[in-house]
């Protein structure tokens, strides 16, 4: 009897009570976690590390938290993290010595610099009307921040925080571009002066820390200028940064110009252009398409390279955190402020790095 | 007559000289009289002078009436210091998770992802500052370190581990037998090859017994713990360790993309190729996808190389006297500050002109095994 009933019980009972994809999705996560023995071997390994990272973390970040709770003295009971001291204390996180009082104004110019990027990053914005946008916003940006023409005035040692950041970004970046496309053609120059000074430039910005060129400019500056040139510590860190940004973008570029073919440029003779007009009709468009990647790169690399200012003085994001840690009121959370600092450069630069994802899954250069 | 290409370019070509050479007139002429006014002296001759500037930690010996070039050496050498461990540490941590990331395993995949989105997306100078600042929050004080490998200990107060005590006499010794070796392996005759290997094995091994036997001084330092803080071995104190280990994150993240990218790079055909003649997988490995993954990654790993040198300047977020720190420093005390940024930019490029000569010099040996 028995054997008779066994291939019975073995009838598709199980496959009714587990649909099949999922039977088949569970099989298959199983074959990737230990089809092999190595594969076995890095689940149990990495599995054993996640078990004993994970659970207290996650008991620090949420569980045994203060999230919301405004009160210094929750976050010394308590065993996790400090979050309501970010929560309280955004303002000056965000920016920093700003004048309180005023701070909806860097507050719109954080907004306005967000949604401007926003809308450059698509390609179908890409216009010379776009410059002109840009223009037109830095000069609003230039009187929300600093003031003048009705607004009280803030001088730049006292701007701080995410303005201070988005603002160098966006203008160093923005004035190295062209810079970077006059260097790189330099360096493919056939005159010999011109191509000289263009490597001595890039190589020598590129072989130095930037943390050295921001000393130099800060230090130096003041002794080679005569006092009525000298710019404020704001513009130096900002020229700075642009040098180092152009000097990088200059040797992408050169790597995009290297891939135009040598009959791009004769098509373009033979029709007479201009060196200038064949270089901004016909070779630019292509080479920078060519090295979107490694732009966008380098624009990231940029991003977090604004961190540095902090060392020559300026009030960039890390010294507003550091300066709302000296209050006395709250236990000092230095890691969950920093924690927050690296959460916001994280999201500017992993956005850029999923968008340059996405330029090049718009599939290779049309030719 | 601007018309005409050749005129044109050495009109070009005077202006652009004509204003280099007026830029930099301006500057010195304007940085003189600047200096003049200030009455600040130039000259190198400070160099020779007692520093009296506190070096808080260095692994060259240091005191504080040693002059100003000495302590610019000790900088230079903890930046050199640092450079080679993060490079080293990096290069294999990279290695590992670079392979991993291409794992099926999405759980080992997944975490190793994390790792370099992580790593490649944050400021660095960000990674140290938070590391720095969970040190005193993690680690338990010096009584109760945590002893995770036999010989380490990490606390409060740093991590400790093993040093190696060498005398000079048995350093000379050791150098110059194994440079010896190296010319006898690389002029081992053609037959005589295929042993090199079992040679030099034989031959390192005869050394290290007669240095042992010899007793001229060569012994492991390891590190105890008596009444309050440990004795011996070397101690690498919250600031070092973190941008030790903060420079490896950040670094490995790099790394791992290069090494997952040149995998990538040796086509499927090769490693069937490779299994169709019956290599196993180690022999593929080592014989097929190494050496033409060499020639890719060299070039992006030797930029990588420089860029440790170059962040190895974040140290002087947490205080660790790096050269850059020092040369700080020096200038801030000396008001020697032009002859400060000449050596700084000189030191630097000179290291980073090393690296990469060095690195290009292997680029192109690989490249001639190669074809």
């Amino acid at each position: 009897m028995k054997t008779i009933s066994l291939p019975l019980s073995e009838a598709p009972v199980p496959t009714q009570a587990w649909p099949a994809p999922l039977l088949a999705s569970l099989h298959r996560t199983a074959g990737l976690l230990f089809g092999s023995r190595l594969n076995a071997a890095l689940t149990l390994a990495f599995g054993a590390m996640l078990t004993v990272a994970v659970p207290p973390m996650l008991r620090w970040l949420v569980l045994d938290a203060v999230l919301f709770n405004p009160d210094p003295a929750a976050c010394r009971a308590a065993s996790g993290a400090c979050w309501s001291f970010i929560y309280a204390k955004s303002g000056q996180l965000l920016f920093g010595i700003y004048p309180v009082d005023e701070r909806w104004r860097p507050a719109l110019v954080c907004l306005l610099i967000l949604a401007l990027l926003g809308w450059s990053v698509r390609p179908a914005s890409w216009t010379p009307r776009l410059l002109g946008l840009w223009i037109a916003a830095l000069a609003l940006i230039v009187w929300l921040m600093g003031g003048g023409l009705g607004f009280e005035e803030v001088p730049t040692s006292a701007w701080g925080g995410l303005p201070v950041t988005l603002i160098l970004t966006v203008v160093a970046i923005g004035i190295a571009f062209p810079v970077g496309i006059l260097l790189a053609l330099g360096r493919r120059s056939t005159m010999p002066a011109v191509r000289i000074a263009a490597v001595v430039g890039i190589e020598s910005v590129r072989g130095l820390p930037l943390l050295s060129i921001l000393f130099v400019a800060s230090i130096m500056l003041p002794l080679f200028l005569p006092e009525a040139l000298l710019p404020d510590k704001f513009v130096r860190a900002l020229v700075a940064l642009t040098i180092f940004a152009a000097a990088y973008l200059a040797e992408v570029i050169r790597g995009g110009l290297q891939a135009i073919p040598k009959g791009q440029y004769e098509a373009a003779a033979a029709l007479g252009l201009p060196f200038w007009r064949t270089q901004y009709l016909v070779i630019l468009p292509q080479a920078i398409r060519v090295v979107i990647p490694a732009l966008a790169n380098t624009i990231i690399v940029m991003i977090k390279n604004t961190s540095l200012v902090l060392v020559v003085g300026l009030f960039d994001l890390i010294s507003s955190g550091k300066a709302a840690l000296a209050d006395p009121a709250w236990p000092s959370p230095a890691a969950e402020t920093f924690l927050f600092i690296g959460a916001i450069f994280f999201a500017l630069s992993f956005s850029f790095a999923r968008f340059a994802d996405f330029l090049e899954r718009r599939g290779p250069v049309a030719r | 007559m601007l018309s005409d290409a050749r005129t044109r370019s050495i009109v070009i070509q005077c202006l652009l000289v004509a204003a280099v050479i007026g830029a930099a007139s301006l500057l010195v002429t304007t940085t003189f009289t600047n200096l003049q006014t200030r009455g600040i002296p130039i000259g190198f001759d400070f160099l020779t002078m007692p520093s009296r500037i506190v070096i808080s930690e260095a692994i060259l010996s240091y005191k504080s009436r040693d002059p100003y070039y000495w302590a610019i050496v000790v900088g230079l050498a903890n930046t050199v210091f640092i450079s080679a461990l993060v490079i080293v540490f990096s290069s294999v941590l990279g290695l590992i998770v670079g392979v991993t990331r291409l794992s099926s395993n999405p759980l080992a995949a997944g975490t190793c992802r994390v790792w370099v989105e992580i790593a490649r997306n944050s400021p660095p100078i960000v990674l140290l500052i938070f590391l720095y600042s969970l040190w005193w929050k993690v680690l338990p004080p010096v009584g109760q370190a945590l002893n995770p490998v036999p010989g380490v200990f990490a606390s409060m107060r740093g991590v400790m581990v093993p040093s190696l005590h060498i005398s000079m006499a048995t350093a000379g010794v050791a150098l110059i037998l194994v440079a010896g070796l190296l010319v006898l392996a690389a002029r081992l005759a053609g037959g005589l090859r295929k042993f090199r290997s079992a040679l030099s094995w034989a031959a390192a091994a005869v050394i290290l017994f007669g240095l042992w036997m010899a007793d001229v001084g060569f012994s492991i330092d390891w590190p105890v713990f008596a009444g309050s803080n440990f004795r011996g071995g070397l101690e690498l104190t919250p600031e070092l360790s973190t941008i030790l280990i903060g420079l490896t994150i950040y670094t490995t993240g790099f790394i791992a993309e290069i090494v997952r990218g040149g995998v990538l790079s040796v086509g499927s055909g090769q490693l069937d190729a490779g299994r169709s003649v019956g290599l196993s997988r180690a022999q593929i490995l080592r014989l097929i996808v190494i050496p033409q993954m060499l020639r890719v990654i060299v070039p992006p790993l030797n930029s990588q190389y420089i860029n440790v040198v170059k962040n190895s300047t974040l140290a002087i977020a947490v205080g660790y006297p790096d050269f850059l720190a020092v040369m700080n420093t020096i200038i801030s005390k000396s008001s020697h500050s032009i002859e400060g940024v000449f050596i700084i930019l000189g030191v630097y490029l000179a290291l980073n002109l090393t690296l990469s000569s060095a690195a290009n010099w292997y680029n192109r040996r690989i490249a001639i095994v190669e074809r």
